[in-house]
Parts: structure tokens; sequence; C-alpha cells
């Protein structure tokens, strides 16, 4: 049997002009160490306005330049763990008006992380499944389907 | 239990309803082609984020869109081995007829039991909130039939231990003890009828 294993090789990932889902986006200004400083500054500052009961507030400040792209997996998490505190400390009646304080941004980003909450849910995340279906239910009401468009079409992985 | 099924298939019925926003795009690496980019992810700019809506660790629904084309694929539930077995067989006696099916994919994604392949050819000559709509049927009834299968497999099993166990119980105590062995592995009899057998046991 004569070698075929070179049939396999793609030859166009070898090209100079070659795609990489890493061109798709421009990367973030702050760089990897500022994004992490960033992250765990933002994430203290979540924990103290929960303990303070501003949900809002602490919505508010984790949304705004959330990490993204290839080389922040630490500061990722801490962003999704610090999220996902939030919206396991809210209680159900509030969460209408929260969302509609939010910028439409920052609703996009909501809707990455319940996604992300969710995909997450089988390995050993403390959320539970209804929890975050609640959360999307509310979010789908309040900015509609056109958020998770584009949740789909953003290529700046959260 | 349905207070949470129905959070689930809603966000699964938005999620897709966002997805399905499909065009005719032809190959860009083989001329004159033209094939779902989900499945030959030779572009990756044609493909979108693949997002994943679950209820819980069992249950999940991972939608895959891209251009022309999104790949739905469903983990059902499955608690013992019984249902185990069931939902294999029920995927599969799908899966083989896939063609019947149209949007069906004929072998699911590793990790999930049954996949469905939308292109746009389907979302141009099928309505998209029809389609929609099969999907969310599909995922409620898929369950319910599950169930039901397991519920009468149960009854069926115990109505041949009945039987049979009325016609041995003629026998003596040995050949009984022994073909009572035989039935428990034969019939997967759950729980045993113990008041069946004790009763029997009595007449012999």
């Amino acid at each position: 049997m004569a070698e075929y294993a070179f049939r396999k090789i793609n030859i166009d990932a070898l090209e100079e002009d070659v795609l990489l889902p890493s061109d798709l986006y421009d990367p973030d200004p702050r760089g990897p160490d500022g994004v992490l400083s960033d992250a765990q500054a933002k994430s203290t500052e979540v924990r103290n306005l929960i303990s303070r009961g501003d949900i809002p507030g602490a919505l508010n400040a984790i949304l705004t330049d959330p990490p993204y792209g290839e080389g922040v997996d630490e500061a990722k998490n801490l962003t999704k763990n610090a999220l996902l505190l939030i919206l396991n400390s809210t209680r159900a009646s509030e969460i209408p008006a929260i969302l509609k304080s939010l910028g439409q941004e920052q609703q996009d980003h909501l809707m990455a992380y319940i996604y992300k909450g969710m995909a997450a849910i089988g390995q050993g995340s403390d959320v539970t499944g209804s929890v975050l279906l609640n959360w999307h239910s509310q979010l789908t009401e309040v900015a509609g389907v056109g958020c998770i468009v584009r949740v789909m079409t953003d290529r700046r992985t959260l | 239990m349905s207070n949470t099924l129905r959070p689930y298939l809603n966000a699964v019925r938005a999620t897709l309803t966002a997805a399905l926003t499909l065009e005719n795009f032809s190959s860009q690496v083989v001329e004159r082609h033209n094939k779902p980019e989900v499945e030959v992810q030779t572009s990756p700019e044609a493909l979108l984020k693949p997002l994943i809506v679950s209820r819980n660790e069992s249950e999940r629904v991972l939608i895959e869109p891209s251009v022309n084309a999104i790949r739905l694929s469903i983990s059902i539930k499955q608690a013992d081995e019984i249902e185990k077995i069931l939902c294999h067989k029920f995927t599969r006696f799908m899966m083989m007829r896939a063609e019947g099916f149209v949007i069906l994919r004929r072998k699911p994604i590793p990790g999930y039991d049954i996949s469905f392949l939308i292109t746009n050819f389907h979302s141009e000559s099928m309505l998209k909130h029809k389609l929609v709509d099969f999907i969310i049927q599909f995922m409620e009834d898929v369950d319910k039939e599950i169930s039901e299968m397991k519920l009468s497999l149960n009854a069926r099993a115990r109505i041949v231990a009945e039987s049979y166990l009325s016609t041995v119980s003629a026998f003596s105590t040995r050949e009984y003890d022994y073909n009572l062995a035989n039935l428990t592995n034969l019939a997967r009899v759950r729980k045993p009828r113990l008041d069946v057998i004790s009763g029997h046991s009595k007449l012999g």
C-alpha cells in the first residue's frame, strides 16, 4: 500500500493568504495582561456591589468591555463566574426591570454569557438550567431574536 | 416537571428562529459545488458561533449555524439502561429512514443522540415557522414516546412473567426454582411480584 497520508494534508492552510479565525476581529487594545487585571478588578467590584444589593450596577459593570479573543482564558473565567454569581443571586421578579436598564451591547453580551453558562452546565458549574432559561426567556422578550443573531454573528468569543 | 420543559423549548425555539436565516452559498473551495458549510467546515468566515441550550446535564441542544445550513443536535434524557436502549433503537429507526424525514441527518454528532441538518434549500421549499414547530414538536414527542415505551415494556414483562409462572406453578418445587431463575433473566422483571410467586409456590 503506497503512502497516501499526504492526501489528507490541508494544503490551503499552508498558503500565505489563509484566513484564520483570529483575523476576523480586531484584537483587544488592552492586551492580555491589561484584560486580566481589568477582569480581576471588576470581579471584586461585582462582589462588593452584590453584597450591597446593587444588582443592576453589578451587571452593568461586568458587561462593559468583557474580555474576548484568544489567550485570555483566566480573565474569561473570572468574568463568567462573576456574572453567573449575579444571575444566581437575582430575584426573578426583578429581572425585567434590570434588563430594560441595560444598553443594547450589554444585552448582547449578557445573552452570550447565558449561552456560555448553559454550555457549561454538564461540566461542574453551580448554576441550574432553570435559572439560565428564565433569564434567557426574559431577555428574549426584552431584546428580541435579533439579540441572539448578534451573539451568533459576533466573532469576538466572550 | 413540565414547568422547566416549557422555558427550555422556548429557548430552543428562539435560538432556532434566530439561526434559520439561510441563503444560497456556493463552496469557496470546490468550483461549482454547493455544500452545507457547517458540514465541510472549510471556510471559517462562513461559520457562526455554535450555541448550546441545556436544561440539565443530560438534556441539551446544540445549534451550529452557518451561512447556508444549520445543524441541530439533540441529547435526549436517558435515566437508566432501558431508556438508553429504547432511545438508541428509536433514533436508529428514524435515522435509517432519514430520506423520509428530509431534514434528518443520517448520523448524530458525537455526544448527541440525533441530529438535523437544515440547508437553505429546505428553508426555501418549506415554511420557516413550520420547520421550527416540527423540531419543537419532535422534542416534545420523543420524551413522551420513550417513557410510554418504557411503561409498556415493563407491563409486558410483568404479563409474560405472570402467564409463565401460572404454567410452571404445577411443576415440582425444584423445577420451579430453576425456571424462576431463568425467567428473571429472560423477562427483565424489574420488581418480581413476590405475592404472585409465593402464592404459586404454596400451591405447588
